[in-house]
């Protein structure tokens, strides 16, 4: 995953509607923090870039190379387990 | 009789089995469909589809499993799809592949089918023709570049046994060409009509330990491209499976005529009766029903179990199987070493090639 890379949820993977969790094939995934708003900026346009700015205006104060580090292990981790795709 | 670390009596179901229809173009040998199948003039329509998957949503249930029998039999398929959508449900079809044209995939997907999964019997076609009872390899193979073009997860199911196992590898290559989203290789459980093939379809110890390396190998060189799952044979190990999760404990299957059952072969225990939901609402089924209640919680389990600290993952095991193998559905699982009965497994594991194939219906 880099900062150019442009992430989406795979095919047959879906946000719950209401709870912090992804709907995914065979199973769920519990999401925590701040993952449901993350995969919910995931719309085939934005990148990482796109993504962590978006968030920094959302939780001001926070530190902008935590966050990058953040969401690109998130990002990753979830591609490794097939749920996100670039 | 409750121990201080009960396992909670009720829980939300997560899944929703839905067997369509038992009606099917394959007759596989390892079939895990009950021996008396339901007749297509007993299915439940569309309507008791519709009100069941809106109940299932209400009491917590996330995924609809859409199995059968072939659900491409029935001809309502979109709007089932459509119905498990509508009540807000993850919609997942298990198909044989054989029925389906791309113009019936698109409209099954334009209804909002989410994941498809298709299971392949061998690699070459011959043999899985013979395992399947049918000539459907072909069909299946033809399939899957169609599936590629629409936006829809897609599981390959690999059915193991000893017919098939000493080529796993290849078996494990022919799937990785096709470009799953993940990849299930699962080993035959023994019910249904596979009981009835056991010992044709036993593997021999030999191929399960060269299988594990296998299995392993596959699933760290595939990380990040496919999601592999393996089920493991437990007839080989020492521990039972944690079956369906624990009874009454995560899901529910409906069969074609509107039976709830807490698992597929949950019939074969005597004294079972089942509801059904065109008497009752499923929410009063899931916390009410003799079927559910049996062996909800751990009030029936033997005092080893009931002891045992492993109750609270593997829930005493499968009720189907402790029944099968000793006459009683309350005993321990054989499959655990704990067991008094585990040795009968010695005598289950032999297998034997030469004995006729039964195919199923």
């Amino acid at each position: 995953m880099e900062l150019n890379s442009i992430p989406r949820l795979a095919p047959g993977c879906r946000l719950h509607p209401t709870e912090s969790v992804l709907l995914i094939p065979e199973g769920t995934l519990n999401l925590t923090g701040p993952t449901r708003e993350i995969l919910r900026m995931l719309d085939g346009k934005r990148n990482v870039t796109d993504v962590v700015t978006d968030l920094l205006q959302q939780f001001e104060g926070a530190d902008a190379v935590e966050v990058q580090r953040d969401v690109l292990g998130l990002l990753d981790r979830l591609q490794q387990r097939g749920v996100v795709r670039t | 009789m409750t121990s201080s670390n009960a396992i909670s009596p009720l829980s939300t179901p997560l899944s929703l089995i839905a067997e369509v229809t038992h009606r099917c173009p394959l007759h596989c040998l390892y079939c895990s469909n009950p021996l008396e199948m339901q007749r297509a003039e007993t299915e439940l329509s569309t309507e008791d589809w519709r009100r069941v998957f809106h109940q299932a949503a209400q009491m917590g249930v996330l995924h609809l499993h859409l199995t059968g029998g072939e659900p491409l039999a029935r001809r309502d398929l979109p709007e089932l799809i459509r119905a498990g959508r509508d009540a807000g449900l993850y919609v997942n079809m298990i198909t044989s592949g054989v029925g389906m044209t791309e113009e019936r995939l698109a409209t099954l997907v334009e209804s909002g089918l989410e994941h498809l999964q298709l299971s392949f019997q061998d690699l070459e076609e011959t043999s899985a023709n013979h395992i399947a009872g049918t000539r459907a390899h072909a069909i299946k193979l033809a399939l899957v570049p169609v599936l590629k073009r629409f936006h829809l997860a897609f599981t390959i199911n690999l059915v193991v046994h000893r017919m098939n196992l000493d080529r796993l590898a290849e078996f494990i290559a022919l799937a990785e060409d096709l470009h799953p989203d993940r990849l299930e290789i699962a080993h035959v459980q023994y019910y249904g009509w596979a009981l009835k093939n056991r010992s044709l379809l036993m593997p021999t110890q030999e191929q399960v330990e060269r299988s594990i390396p296998i299995v392993e190998a596959a699933k760290e060189r595939l990380k990040g491209k496919i999601h592999v799952e393996a089920v493991f044979p437990d007839y080989f190990g020492s521990f039972p499976k944690a079956c369906v999760g624990g009874w009454g404990r995560q899901m529910m299957l409906i069969d074609p005529a509107g039976q709830a059952l807490p698992c597929h072969s949950a019939a074969i225990i005597p004294g079972m009766t089942f509801d059904n939901v065109r008497d009752h609402d499923l929410a009063w089924i899931w916390q009410s029903s003799s079927a559910f209640q049996r062996f909800r919680g751990d009030d029936w389990m033997s005092p080893t179990c009931l002891s045992c600290p492993r109750k609270e993952r593997d829930f005493g095991g499968c009720r189907c199987q402790a029944f099968l193998m000793t006459g009683d559905p309350n005993a321990i699982d054989p499959v655990c070493s704990l067991s008094p009965h585990h040795d009968l497994l010695k005598d289950l594991r032999i297998s034997d090639p030469e004995v006729l194939p039964i195919w199923r219906d």
